[in-house]
């Protein structure tokens, strides 16, 4: 409890201290945060994995970014971002969860490769450039325009993802959850209907990640295919196996550390003298090693890992 | 009948495991289901249960057939199953194991729980209550907050017995639930059976140890090759002839 008041003070002030740079990582930390929360949730308390997350980002960024384009309030449109991406995971969940074993990471990853060419391709997403002209998000009258602004609303955003998340964990779904990660079987026997808490707990992700694509939308400005490649999926993965699973923290922690692991790496990639594919190969090549890594010395993760002991 | 097995029939790559069984179970009744290895007693539960579906038969419970329903809502309609294997949620306390248990007979859905709504928390008040209560009749209180996966494999089972009772089941499934128990162990589980049968469970019971099941058992099935060789009063099936040739010959 005490080190969570302290996280939430020490995230509260931060901004204030930062330069524009370090805002747009802080923004992007946060962002990815509430994925990783999402995800983290899926493969650590329902035994399931998404190759595809990434998509459902994008999902709530173009739900917004549409949306406000075409008149509708900027607040309606990131309220819909989050609903508009679990109506998707629901649809393309209910097909393939109830078969055992991993469809779940095929299907995924297919439905992200064809939303990237869908919207790479239509014009009423802005193709291969991209929506443009997204307006600024504004809330009764008040207009969020500096980048702190939106520093705050990642930061609250953040909160009611781990909010919910936590809530759940600790109760009757939760628990079924929990149970049915580890023995399906009896899990159902005790009356936890398997495949339809699957579902939801696939369905809720995919709405954390919307939420976090809305506000994207609105922070950038303008959309493109490009911003949501399936390294970026990948990513996320990695930042929930990292920061260790099951745990609501590890999401946070895992996604914090490898946002400012990319950008330190970035950095080194970009500098004089570095080749042009130095970013790519870098980035693919230390989330392999992270792995390694990470499976080696630290199977469960940072965040269980400096707890010492097992605690759920 | 509480439980009517007609024609259950299920094989494994063409060698049948349960063959044309039928099973009648009376209301507040201990069966007991005897039967060498492979003799297809944990496929016949499974069968029950709804881990596996029938090739042919049909399965009615309460009057209402239930061979088609998923077990989760075998579940909810009352049945619940202790498995021969250890079979209890790893990485979950003791407690919360058994709290899974009340699945079957509780409402929360994901939004009440994550609006933390009043109801919410009335309910899970009641499922801890609940899950304390079976946890103190199955003589686990000490083991709590203990992680399950790290208890002895016989004490699992028994935390698996709890689990069930706390979704007030009214007809019990036990796969060999006293294997792997110590003596003491064993006539504390013996006499816990004896209570859930004096308060109206309905029990099917898989066990090994004749004494402990003729002491208990209203009724025995035997089944042999997947098919019942035998049904009668333990006194019956101890003087039955090919129950002796099948099974009690091999043992004593
Ligand atoms: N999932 C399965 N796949 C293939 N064969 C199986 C399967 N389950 C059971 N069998 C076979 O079905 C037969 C009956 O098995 P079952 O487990 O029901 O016996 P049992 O009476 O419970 O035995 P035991 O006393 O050893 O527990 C055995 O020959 C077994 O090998
Ligand atoms: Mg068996």
């Amino acid at each position: 409890m005490k080190v969570l008041i302290a996280a939430a003070v020490v995230t509260l002030a931060l901004p204030v201290f930062l330069d524009g740079k370090q805002l747009g990582i802080y923004v992007l930390a946060g962002l990815a945060a509430m994925v990783t929360v999402g995800l983290s949730l899926l493969m650590g308390q329902a035994g399931q994995i998404s190759l595809g997350q990434a998509s459902f980002y994008a999902i709530g960024a173009y739900t917004a970014g549409l949306l406000s384009v075409h008149g509708t309030a900027p607040v309606l449109g990131l309220l819909a971002a989050p609903v508009v991406a679990a109506a998707f995971a629901a649809v393309v969940g209910a097909g393939v969860l109830r078969l055992r074993g991993h469809y779940l990471a095929f299907a995924t990853l297919a439905m992200q490769l064809i939303l990237l060419s869908v919207l790479a391709q239509s014009t009423w997403a802005g193709g291969a450039i991209g929506l443009q002209g997204i307006p600024r998000l504004s809330v009764g009258g008040f207009e969020l325009a500096e980048d702190i602004q939106y520093a705050y609303l990642v930061w609250a955003g953040l909160a009611v993802v781990l909010v919910v998340a936590h809530n759940l964990v600790r109760s009757r779904p939760g628990r079924g959850l929990r149970a049915l990660a580890t023995s399906e079987v009896a899990a159902a026997a005790s009356g936890v209907p398997v495949g339809r808490y699957r579902l939801a707990v696939f369905t809720l992700s995919a709405a954390f990640a919307g939420l976090a694509g809305g506000i994207y939308a609105f922070y950038l400005g303008y959309l493109g295919p490009g911003s949501f490649p399936v390294l970026l999926s990948i990513e996320y993965v990695v930042m929930a196996v990292v920061g260790g699973l099951g745990t609501l923290a590890g999401g946070v922690v895992g996604a914090v550390a490898i946002v400012l692991l990319v950008q330190a790496l970035n950095e080194l990639a970009t500098s004089p003298g570095m080749p042009s594919y130095a970013p790519s190969v870098l980035s693919y090549a230390v989330y392999g090693l992270l792995l390694v890594v990470v499976v080696l010395w630290l199977p469960r993760g940072i965040v269980p890992a400096l707890r010492g002991k097992e605690r759920t | 009948m509480i439980l009517r097995a007609n024609g259950l029939r299920r094989s494994f790559d063409g060698v049948f495991a349960v063959r044309d069984v039928d099973l009648d179970v009376a209301h507040g009744e201990l069966r007991a289901v005897i039967g060498p290895n492979g003799a297809g007693k944990s496929t016949l539960f499974a069968l029950i249960g709804g881990q596996l579906r029938a090739d042919a038969g049909t399965v009615t419970y309460d009057g209402t057939r239930i061979d088609r329903l998923p077990p989760h809502r075998r579940a909810a309609a009352g049945i619940a199953v202790v498995f021969q294997g250890a079979r209890v949620f790893t990485g979950m306390t003791v407690l919360e194991n058994v709290m899974v248990g009340a699945h079957a007979g509780t409402r929360t859905g994901f939004g009440a729980a994550i609006a933390r709504l009043p109801r919410h928390r009335r309910e899970e008040r009641e499922i801890r209550d609940r899950a304390r209560e079976s946890l103190a009749r199955a003589g686990l209180e000490d083991w709590a907050d203990r992680d399950a996966g790290a208890l002895p494999l016989g004490q699992q089972r028994v935390v698996q017995v709890a689990r069930a009772l706390c979704g007030r089941p009214r007809l019990l499934l036990l796969d060999e639930p006293a294997s792997g128990l110590r003596a003491g162990e064993r006539a504390r589980l013996a006499d816990l059976l004896g209570e859930l049968r004096g308060e109206g469970i309905t029990m099917l019971l898989v066990e090994h140890d004749v004494a402990f099941v003729t002491r208990l058992a209203d009724r025995v099935t035997v089944l042999d090759l997947g098919q019942v060789i035998a049904e009668g009063t333990p006194a019956q099936i101890r003087a039955d002839d090919r129950v002796v040739a099948a099974y009690l010959g091999a043992t004593a």
